[in-house]
């Protein structure tokens, strides 16, 4: 679930670990009433500061997509379709923005980038 | 006692050509402080100076709350200490070498002490002098640990060790900063092995604390900007320019710390352009501030 954390990236790794669960929690790769890693395990498993998975979670028990329970763990929530089918529709905007800045970057016309877009939606080139 | 270490004015001469100047560094409480610098700034010497293993010549030490070196006794018993060479006597096992520790520390827990050791492979008979450097890595770090201290002192705790052997000593000091809320203050040139896990950064170069600053704060607000069209002089400008570096035709790279989005404005005020602006990571923002730092000497 946490493959792609980047420490380049100007998002902090709090708000990359949040986003991940809400993407593993909207896609239904985690279910209501799963508990998550302890903040001890995720923190040695990432290499990252505690206090980093601590916020993360903080975050995510704010936004409603987890809930902590003191002695027993984070446990996924049940999150409305509304609210997964939102996330789903954030992700795909992260992904298109960090796509299109990277084809700013190689001068790629908007042209271009839609064919190859419409390109890869419709199977690729197999 | 809101810094775990603090030092001010700290001054050392060690030899002709190198001394430590008025450092003043503090490790908040409950930080994990990364202490960088290239081999040869002085990150050892003043580790050395925290620990009462050399005395200054000037400046005071604070260390969990009592001066250094006076109050030594005690603090030691506090701060568990992985020097950056290996300081158990050869010729013990294992097991002895715990046992010597554990005899010298209050809060020595021997539960834990056996789990590490389980889990980092060291077997109980072999002589220190036999172990390979990751297995020494591992003890040494397993002596730290196991004596529950609430400050971890670790002077490039993973140089010269294999992945494998690093992974699972960073995974051993972040458990036990999850369980027990202590403080860590961590050497070392390998920047991107700190990059996740500090939230604080001292950069020392030529025995000089040049920035100390959270984490967060240190890579927000360096930037390599691409810029054309700039004036010679550009005035005063809401960020600082580290430094400037001419490219092809009017094309510029500019490193630059504090810089916020808005201030694409500020440029184009001045008649130029920020053609595309890069994230550096920690390393690179490492360099660029060496870099910047050394040519204004």
């Amino acid at each position: 679930m946490f493959e792609r954390l980047d420490p380049r990236s100007p998002v902090p790794l709090y708000a990359q670990i949040a986003d991940h669960v809400r993407m593993a929690i909207a896609s239904g790769e985690l279910r209501q009433g799963e508990t998550l890693p302890s903040v001890r395990q995720l923190s040695a498993q990432l290499r990252v500061n505690p206090a980093t998975v601590v916020q993360a979670y903080r975050e995510l028990e704010d936004d409603g997509f987890v809930a902590t329970r003191h002695g027993a763990g984070t446990f996924v929530q049940d999150v409305s379709k509304d609210l997964r089918s939102r996330e789903r529709r954030n992700a795909a905007r992260r992904l298109v923005r960090d796509l299109v800045r990277d084809a700013r970057r190689l001068g790629v016309s908007p042209q271009d980038l839609r064919d190859a877009l419409d390109h890869e939606l419709n199977g690729g080139g197999r | 006692m809101t810094f775990a270490v603090e030092t001010q004015q700290l001054r050392y001469q060690a030899g002709k050509n190198f001394a430590l100047t008025d450092v003043n560094l503090r490790v908040p409480v409950g930080s994990i402080y990364g202490f960088l610098g290239p081999n040869g700034a002085g990150k050892t010497t003043t580790i050395r100076l925290l620990l009462g293993l050399l005395r200054a010549e000037g400046g005071t030490i604070t260390v969990l709350g009592e001066s250094m070196p006076a109050a030594y006794v005690t603090v030691l018993g506090r701060v568990g200490y992985v020097p950056d060479r290996p300081h158990v006597h050869p010729s013990l096992t294992v097991g002895e070498s715990m046992e010597l520790h554990a005899a010298f520390y209050m809060r020595w827990d021997a539960r834990w002490a056996g789990e590490l050791q389980r889990q980092f492979r060291l077997v109980d008979d072999r002589r220190v002098g036999s172990l390979s450097k990751g297995e020494t890595g591992k003890l040494m770090m397993l002596l730290a640990l196991a004596q529950q201290p609430e400050l971890l002192v670790l002077d490039e705790p993973t140089d010269g060790l294999d992945p494998v052997v690093r992974r699972d000593v960073l995974e051993a000091v972040l458990g036990y900063v999850s369980d027990r809320q202590a403080s860590v203050l961590i050497s070392s040139h390998l920047v991107h092995e700190l990059e996740r896990i500090c939230d604080w950064i001292g950069v020392m170069d030529r025995g000089d604390l040049m920035a100390e600053l959270p984490m967060r704060d240190f890579k927000n607000g360096i930037k390599r900007l691409y810029v054309t069209g700039a004036p010679e002089l550009v005035g005063e400008t809401p960020f600082t320019i580290l430094s400037r570096a001419p490219m092809n035709g009017s094309a510029e790279q500019w490193l630059v710390r504090g810089w916020e989005p808005e201030m694409r404005g500020h440029v184009e005020s001045i008649g130029a352009v920020v053609t595309d602006v890069i994230d550096l990571d920690l390393e690179d923002g490492f360099v660029e501030l060496l870099r910047s730092f050394r040519d204004k000497r």
